[in-house]
């Protein structure tokens, strides 16, 4: 009797554990999060049906803090781990690895009516950080430039300090929002918006992108390293993936993953 | 393959080897290394990854920042000094023996330990501790506190020297509270430099650049001729265009120079003088003139003013020695009070160089438009002439690195009722005003960060009808005469 009560508990523990294991938590990077994860989650339960996914996209701080406190198993991050984020992690006996999955160029997007045809690096500098407030003093028509950005959160918005405004402030008159769409959607209906999006974000109707010193960002650009704000974005694990995350990372960045990540408009690993 | 593993492991290896390199400082290299194929984007990614983790485990990866600072920086100084300081008893002091001496010789020491941060969102943050508590000094005396036995530490405090927050959202302005460095362009004729002021402060600075034309290459229209005789094409050195850069600076202050406490007390309120507290407040508008890279012309004409009345300074300064009266016996006089200082300052400098060395004439002009009111108010009408001060001065060479030397030779005339003796410098001359006299300041760097001083100043009283104004810093005797200082100082910083 009592071997048998033994072999029931340990098969309820065997289907118990086998339901964890298919069940893959994502969170982190919205420019990752919003629509190409998902998609590549579609795909790949297409293949493997029993799994679920559990993808929450509210910023790439929060893919590299849940690794740390391992409340996921995939972090999605826009940016490298700061760090003070790898310190907290080795404290927690956490390594992170970082893995690229795709890059990204961000893209510099103004309103389609606005007549201003390209920007340099440092006139994007000079807009986003309060420096010059109106179209006029860029050569396009008067107007005070209505600056939209990330929110502290977002990895795209501490890339971008990095990447094109030499760590300075982002103006105090700029509005953050949550997320790409909501940029591209609020640059598309405002003639004075100026803002950044991920790649897969610029074919938002209303917005335009602008090269910058010459260049858009694009497949080449970003490979050829000769767009400005060109970035890899990650997946961030605690020590090597194995299980499902590694199955899912393979996938990511096997073929079909990465046919994908183009489609939504990331630059796909070389 | 082989060199691509090689390259690889070399750098990581190197790197983690540097103990504390930051990913960042490697971020460079490793994106070269990928630009020319030698490793991957992940390979890169992986280093970058356990470069950090290396860093972050080291002794300086585990300080640990608050989000909101986004720069930080430790620095401060330590210095030692011994100092001579003699002078004499002058008239109309009719209580000590004229012409009786007095000398105070000691070792000291000071200590400042600060740090300043850059906050987000464009605002920012400082912290000093200083040794000592005189706001004009940051020195204790060897062996000046026998309360607990030799070497005791009652007079070795720590004391908040600067705590600030500023804000330098607003282009080309910096605006300050709380205890902060003087943000005047100022002398030691006026302010003594150890001095913190609380309160608020304004700053703007802007830069004007004049073009004069030229900086076209020279090559073509000059040649030179080869020792055969045939012409030969000049070398083609390209003149910069010549150009005047002026910085033109405003800055002004409102400092709470001295608290009413309370402004308001339980009972009847109190009739005659209204208890407000006093503020001194500082308006300065300037302009350096930089006519080449070395030749420049700093003026900043500036006011003082004073508002309100505060419990301790709002009484009429006299300056005059002690007296003795009938009933109290020795009573001293007012030395701090600021009534009738409304004083327009003017603090300029022009500099330039010979062959490699740094010269200057620095001077400072000073004049208390309600110097007659402050005369009469001390009792002493008929000198309100007594309302100058000036200092002219001039320097050679400029500490900046090992072995630089530097020389200042300066005069320094202040009148009694010229500018406020609670400011100016405790060294030269002990504190007090109605005295004058020469200065000689040389300095080595014995390294970068090591330098070494000596000082000698020599003054004496001016007017030998008044008394020299002022608190004191070594002596108490008033007319101060014939004051002579010697130090030499050994100073670190960092």
């Amino acid at each position: 009797m009592k071997l048998k009560t033994i072999a029931i508990l340990l098969g309820l523990t065997a289907i118990t554990t086998q339901a964890h294991a298919d069940r893959l938590v994502i969170k982190g990077s919205d420019t990752l999060g919003a629509k190409l994860v998902p998609q590549l989650a579609e795909q790949f339960k297409a293949q493997h049906p029993d799994t679920t996914f559990d993808i929450a996209a509210e910023g790439s701080t929060t893919g590299i803090s849940a690794i740390i406190d391992g409340t996921a198993q995939i972090g999605m991050s826009s940016r490298r781990a700061k760090p003070a984020e790898v310190a907290a992690a080795s404290s927690k006996g956490v390594n992170l690895k970082p893995i690229i999955v795709a890059y990204d160029g961000i893209a510099v997007i103004v309103n389609s009516a606005n007549p201003i045809k390209s920007l340099t690096k440092k006139q994007v500098e000079q807009i986003f950080a309060g420096d010059v407030t109106d179209w006029s003093a860029l050569g396009g028509s008067a107007g005070k430039i209505s600056v939209y950005t990330r929110n502290t959160s977002s990895g795209t918005y501490s890339d971008f300090k990095e990447l094109a405004m030499k760590k300075r402030d982002y103006a105090g008159s700029s509005q953050k929002m949550a997320g790409n769409e909501q940029i591209a959607s609020e640059v598309g209906k405002n003639p004075n918006g100026v803002g950044y999006v991920g790649l897969a974000y610029t074919n938002a109707s209303g917005v335009k992108t602008m090269p910058i010193d010459g260049a858009l960002p694009s497949v080449q650009s970003v490979h050829a390293k000769t767009y400005p704000y060109a970035r890899p974005t990650f997946y961030y694990t605690n020590g090597e993936p194995n299980g499902l995350a590694k199955e899912f990372l393979d996938f990511t960045i096997g073929k079909p993953g990465q046919k994908i990540a183009s489609q939504v408009g990331f630059v796909p690993l070389p | 393959m082989f060199v691509k593993k090689f390259t690889l492991v070399a750098i990581t290896a190197g790197m983690l080897a540097g103990g504390t390199v930051r990913a960042q400082d490697a971020g460079a290299l490793l994106d070269l290394l990928v630009r020319k194929h030698l490793i991957t984007d992940q390979e890169a990614e992986e280093v970058r990854a356990d470069l950090t983790k290396e860093a972050a485990t080291t002794s300086a990866g585990k300080w640990k920042l608050s989000t909101p600072i986004t720069e930080l920086e430790l620095y401060g100084d330590t210095r030692m000094r011994y100092e001579i300081r003699t002078g004499e008893v002058g008239p109309p002091n009719t209580l000590d023996a004229n012409g009786d001496n007095t000398q105070r010789n000691r070792a000291r020491y000071r200590l400042r330990l600060g740090l300043r941060g850059v906050l987000m969102d464009d605002w920012f943050f400082g912290l000093r501790l200083e040794t000592s508590s005189n706001p004009r000094s940051t020195n204790v005396t060897f062996g000046a506190d026998s309360n607990n036995g030799p070497f005791a530490k009652n007079d070795d405090g720590i004391n908040v020297g600067q705590a600030y927050l500023g804000y330098k959202g607003i282009k080309e302005v910096t605006l300050t509270a709380g205890r902060m460095a003087n943000p005047f362009v100022t002398t030691s004729m006026i302010w003594d430099p150890d001095i913190n002021p609380e309160g608020l402060a304004e700053q703007w600075k802007h830069t004007f650049k004049i073009s004069l034309g030229g900086g076209e290459s020279s090559a073509g229209s000059v040649a030179s001729m080869s020792k055969d005789g045939k012409t030969v094409a000049s070398a083609g050195t390209a003149s910069e265009p010549r150009s005047i850069t002026i910085d033109l600076f405003a800055n002004f202050a409102q400092f709470v120079y001295d608290d009413e406490n309370p402004e308001n007390s339980i009972g009847p309120a109190p009739s005659g003088v209204p208890r407000t507290d006093a503020y001194m407040l500082g308006w300065q508008i300037g302009a350096k003139v930089n006519f080449t890279k070395t030749v420049y012309l700093q003026l900043a004409p500036t006011m003082y003013n004073y508002t309100g009345n505060g419990d301790t300074f709002n009484k009429h300064f006299s300056g005059d020695p002690d007296f003795l009266d009938p009933v109290n016996g020795r009573t001293s006089r007012n030395q701090t009070g600021i009534n009738s200082l409304l004083v327009f300052d003017m603090p300029g400098e022009f500099g330039w160089t010979v062959g490699e060395l740094p010269m200057r004439i620095f001077g400072d002009l000073a004049v208390n438009l309600d110097g007659d009111k402050r005369a009469a108010a001390a009792g002493h009408p008929d000198k309100g002439d007594n309302r100058y001060a000036y200092q002219i001065g001039l320097g050679l060479g400029k500490l900046k690195v090992k072995h630089d030397w530097q020389m200042d030779v300066f005069w320094q005339h202040v009148d009694q009722y010229a500018v406020d003796p609670n400011l100016v410098d405790s060294d030269l001359y002990d504190s007090r005003v109605n005295m004058e006299g020469i200065a000689v300041r040389l300095g080595y760097a014995v390294t970068d960060a090591i330098t070494a001083n000596l000082t000698y100043g020599y003054g004496w009283q001016i007017d030998d009808d008044l008394g020299t104004g002022g608190t004191g810093d070594a002596f108490t005797i008033n007319p101060l005469d014939k004051y002579q200082i010697f130090q030499a100082d050994l100073s670190v910083k960092f």
